[in-house]
C-alpha cells in the first residue's frame, strides 16, 4: 500500500479476516472453478490482483464482532417486529420521522440571543444527507415571531415608488397567485451571519451551531417579473425593489432590479412539495436566489418599485459589515462560495480506525459549484471530492471522498470553488480584507480537528 | 410626413400597444388595481429622501413620556440596555457629529456597536419605529409620537438638544447630524446588480493549490474544555446510529469517545 489517503487505493488497518465479496462475480467463479481444480494458490494471486485493482479491501477491526454465542442476537433472536402484526395505513394523516430520530433537532445557540422572537435556530447539518433540507428542520430567523396567516386573508400589494413607477397598482390574493403559471426550483438560502459568530475565534462545537443557517429547499411559484409585466412597471426607471413583509416587523430589503429581470426572483408559496412552512412565511416568500436569507422576505405583502435603495433597518443597521477602517458595507447581499464538512465533524466520536466518507456540502450564490477538494491535513495538501449530481445553480451540493482514518490526529477542510472560478479562502486571507468585525458573509474554510480519541473539535488554523 | 405615412405610422403604433396589452390579457381576470385607500393602508415605508414621511412633529419632551411608556422596560431609560436588544445609544461623540464618522468604530477594543454607531440615514430609525415598535404593539404610534421618539432617542446620543421639535420640514437638517452619517460604502462585490457596488468583483483571491501548499499548520484557536457542554450535550443532538456518534459532552473529553465506544 502506498499512499493513506489515496482515493482509488483505501488502505486497510488491521486486517482481520478477508471478506468474500472482495471479488467481483467472475472472480468468484473462476476462485471456485480453480479449487476444484486443486489450484488452491490462484486464491492468493485473486486476492492481491483484487487488491490491486482497487476493489474493497480486507476489513480492519470490526466495530461488530461475533459475539461468543456465535452469532448476533439481534439476527439469532427474531425481533417482535419481525413475528407480529405492524401498524395499518394512514395511522398518522400526517407521517413524522421515527421515534429514533427525536436528536434531530434545529436547535438555538445557548445565549446567542435573548428573546425567542427576534432569534435564531440553526439545522441540524451533522444530521442530514443529501441536499434537501426536510422543512421541519429548515433554520429560522424571526424578526418578531412568527405567525400562521391564514392564506384566504392574505394578499400581495404591488406598487410604485411615484404614481409613475406603476402604470397599475394592483392587489392579488393566494389564489389568483396560484392560478398564475409557476416553476419550481431547488436554492439553498443562508442567512448573511451563518458562521459569523466565528469570524474571530472558534465559538461554537458543532457545524449546526456554525454553519446551521443554511437550508436547501424546492420553491414553488411565480417569478416575480411576471407580476412586474402585470402592474406596467418602468424597469428602465425603477431599478430595485422593495419587499415587506406581513408580520409585526414589516421586514423591508431592497432588492436589484437586475435579479427580477433575470426570473430567478419568486414569489413563492411552495416549499419541497407543499406549502411553505409557517416558519418559513406560510403562504408567501421571496425567493431572492444566491441573496442571504433575509432578502428572502416571509409573509410577503408588498411589492414596491423605486428609483433608489430603501436604507431598511436591515440594510443600515444591521446586515452590514463593518471594515478595519471604521466603514460598514452596505447592501451586501450575495452569498459567496462556501463548503463544509458534515461528516466528520464537531462535536462527533469517530470509534475505529478504518474507512470513513468525509461528506459536505458546497454552495454559492454567484452560480453552480464547479469542485470542491478536501484536506485531511490542515490544507498541506488536497484531494478533489466527488460531486453528487445535479449540480444545480445557487443550490447545495454534496461532495464525498473516501478516507482512512490511521487514527493520528487529522485536520479535516473542505474548499469550494464556483463555475466564476472563485475559490473559497481561507480565514486568514479574508481577515486580511476585512477584519474579525464585519459578523456577516464569513465564507472561510472550516477546519475540523480529529483528535486520536476519534473526538472531533472545531479548530481554526493560524 | 405625408398624412397617408402618418395614418400607417399611427396603425402600427396600434398595433405594437395592441400586442403589449395581449401579453399582459394572458392573465385576465387575475388581480385587480389597489384603492387608494389600501394603498395609504400599507405604503408605509420611509426613504433616505424622506419619499413616504407623513407631515408631523414631536419635542424630545414628549418623546421621553412615550419612551418611558412603551420603549424603556426592553431598551433601558437611556437607551443603553443590553439586556434585550443590543443597546441603541453610546459610543458616539460630538466630534462625531461633527465629522459624521463614529470614531469608535476604528476601535477594535471598544466593546459593541449601538444604533446610533452605525445608522447612517435618520430615515431608517423614523420608518422602523414607525413600522415595527413597540415590540409587542407594532404599528401603535401616531406619526406625531415616532418624530418624538426619534427626536428623544438622538437626544440621548447628544446629537439633538433638550427643546429639539423633530418634524418633516426640519428632519433633513437632523440627518446632517447623525454621527455615522458617512459611515458607509457601497464600494463592494456583494451587491447582486449594476447599480451600486463595485460589479460584483470579490475582495480577495483565493489559489486552488494541490500540493505542499501551507507551512505546517497550527491550531490557533478552539473551544477550551470547560466551555465543552455549553451548548448541551452533543451525544444528545447528533443521530445515535451512524459513522460517527455525537460527543457525550458532559463526561471530561477522551472519556467521551470511550463512552461512544461503551455505548454501542
Amino acid at each position: 500500500m502506498t499512499d493513506p489517503n489515496s482515493q482509488s487505493h483505501p488502505a486497510a488497518g488491521r486486517v482481520q479476516k478477508a471478506p468474500e465479496n472482495f471479488l467481483d462475480s467472475v472472480g468468484v467463479r473462476a476462485v471456485h472453478g480453480e479449487a476444484r481444480a486443486g489450484r488452491r494458490d490462484f486464491i492468493r494471486n485473486a486476492f492481491a490482483t483484487a487488491l490491486a485493482a482497487g476493489a474493497a479491501p480486507a476489513v480492519v477491526a470490526q466495530v461488530n464482532p461475533v459475539p461468543a454465542a456465535g452469532g448476533d442476537a439481534s439476527i439469532l433472536e427474531l425481533p417482535a417486529h419481525t413475528k407480529g402484526l405492524g401498524l395499518g395505513v394512514a395511522t398518522d394523516g400526517y407521517g413524522k420521522p421515527s421515534k429514533f430520530e427525536a436528536n434531530v433537532q434545529r436547535r438555538q445557540s445557548p445565549g446567542l440571543t435573548q428573546t425567542q422572537q427576534s432569534s435564531v435556530s440553526f439545522a441540524p447539518l451533522q444530521s442530514l444527507f443529501g441536499i434537501v433540507t426536510p422543512s421541519g428542520l429548515h433554520f429560522e430567523r424571526h424578526h418578531q415571531g412568527w405567525w400562521d396567516i391564514d392564506p384566504s386573508k392574505h394578499r400581495l400589494m404591488i406598487n410604485g415608488s411615484d404614481e409613475k413607477m406603476v402604470r397599475t397598482p394592483m392587489v392579488f390574493t393566494m389564489d389568483e397567485l396560484m392560478r398564475l403559471p409557476s416553476v419550481s426550483r431547488f436554492h439553498f438560502i443562508e442567512c448573511g451571519a451563518n458562521t459569523g459568530m466565528e469570524w474571530g475565534n472558534v465559538t461554537v462545537p458543532t457545524c449546526q451551531y456554525s454553519h446551521g443557517m443554511i437550508s436547501c429547499s424546492e420553491f414553488t411559484g411565480v417569478p416575480l417579473k411576471v407580476l412586474l409585466k402585470m402592474v406596467g412597471a418602468d424597469t428602465r426607471r425603477g431599478r430595485f425593489v422593495l419587499a415587506e413583509g406581513a408580520d409585526g416587523s414589516s421586514m423591508t430589503r431592497t432588492i436589484p432590479m437586475e435579479m427580477v429581470e433575470s426570473g430567478e426572483v419568486l414569489v413563492a408559496y411552495g416549499q419541497n412539495g407543499e406549502m411553505l412552512r409557517p416558519e418559513n412565511g406560510y403562504p408567501l416568500r421571496l425567493v431572492v436566489p444566491g441573496a442571504q436569507g433575509v432578502s428572502w422576505v416571509k409573509y410577503l405583502r408588498r411589492i414596491e418599485v423605486g428609483d433608489m435603495p430603501y436604507a431598511a433597518k436591515d440594510e443600515a443597521i444591521h446586515y452590514i459589515d463593518l471594515m478595519p477602517d471604521g466603514k460598514h458595507r452596505q447592501y451586501t447581499s450575495i452569498q459567496e462560495c462556501k463548503s463544509v464538512v458534515t461528516t466528520p465533524s464537531g462535536g462527533q466520536v469517530l470509534l475505529d480506525k478504518g474507512y470513513y466518507q468525509i461528506s459536505g456540502l458546497a454552495w454559492s450564490g454567484r452560480g453552480k459549484i464547479k469542485r470542491v477538494d478536501v484536506s485531511v491535513d490542515g490544507g498541506r495538501n488536497w484531494r478533489t471530492a466527488r460531486l453528487q449530481g445535479p449540480v444545480m445553480d445557487k443550490c447545495l451540493s454534496r461532495f464525498t471522498l473516501d478516507w482512512v482514518w490511521d487514527g493520528k490526529p487529522a485536520l479535516i477542510q473542505s474548499r469550494a470553488m464556483d463555475e466564476t472560478g472563485y475559490v473559497q479562502p481561507t480565514n486568514r486571507l479574508l481577515r486580511t480584507v476585512r477584519g474579525t468585525r464585519s459578523i456577516y458573509h464569513n465564507n472561510s474554510i472550516q477546519t475540523w480537528l480529529v483528535q486520536e480519541s476519534g473526538e472531533v473539535k472545531n479548530v481554526q488554523l493560524s | 410626413m405625408s398624412s397617408s405615412r402618418k395614418a400607417i405610422l399611427a396603425t402600427v403604433l396600434a398595433l405594437a400597444a395592441g400586442a403589449a396589452f395581449a401579453q399582459s390579457a394572458v392573465f385576465h381576470g387575475i388581480g385587480r388595481p389597489a384603492t387608494p385607500k389600501e394603498l395609504a393602508a400599507w405604503d408605509i415605508d420611509v426613504r433616505p429622501d424622506f419619499k413616504g414621511l407623513p407631515k408631523g412633529s414631536g419635542s424630545v419632551a414628549k418623546g421621553m413620556d412615550v419612551w418611558e411608556a412603551k420603549c424603556a422596560s426592553c431598551h433601558g431609560i437611556f437607551g443603553e440596555s443590553n439586556e434585550v436588544f443590543a443597546p441603541l445609544v453610546g459610543g458616539t461623540t460630538k466630534d462625531d457629529v461633527k465629522t459624521g464618522r463614529a470614531a469608535r468604530l476604528t476601535d477594535p477594543a471598544y466593546p459593541g456597536r449601538t444604533t446610533l454607531m452605525k445608522v447612517a440615514t435618520i430615515s431608517t430609525l423614523w420608518d422602523y419605529i414607525h413600522r415595527a415598535m413597540p415590540w409587542n404593539a407594532p404599528k401603535s404610534l401616531s406619526p406625531d409620537e415616532v418624530y418624538a421618539v426619534t427626536a428623544f432617542l438622538l437626544n440621548l446620543g447628544g446629537v439633538l438638544p433638550d427643546d429639539y421639535v423633530l418634524s418633516d420640514r426640519n428632519i433633513a437638517e437632523a440627518q446632517k447630524l447623525l454621527p455615522n452619517r458617512n459611515g458607509m460604502t457601497t464600494a463592494h462585490g456583494l451587491w447582486p446588480g449594476k447599480t451600486l457596488g463595485n460589479g460584483g468583483k470579490p475582495d480577495v483571491k483565493a489559489v486552488a493549490c494541490m500540493k505542499d501548499c501551507v507551512a505546517e499548520p497550527s491550531v490557533a484557536s478552539f473551544l477550551p474544555d470547560f466551555a465543552r457542554n455549553a451548548h448541551g450535550n452533543l451525544a444528545e443532538q447528533s443521530r445515535p446510529v451512524g459513522a460517527q456518534i455525537g460527543a457525550n459532552t458532559t463526561v471530561p473529553a477522551g472519556a467521551a469517545a470511550d463512552a461512544a465506544r461503551e455505548r454501542r
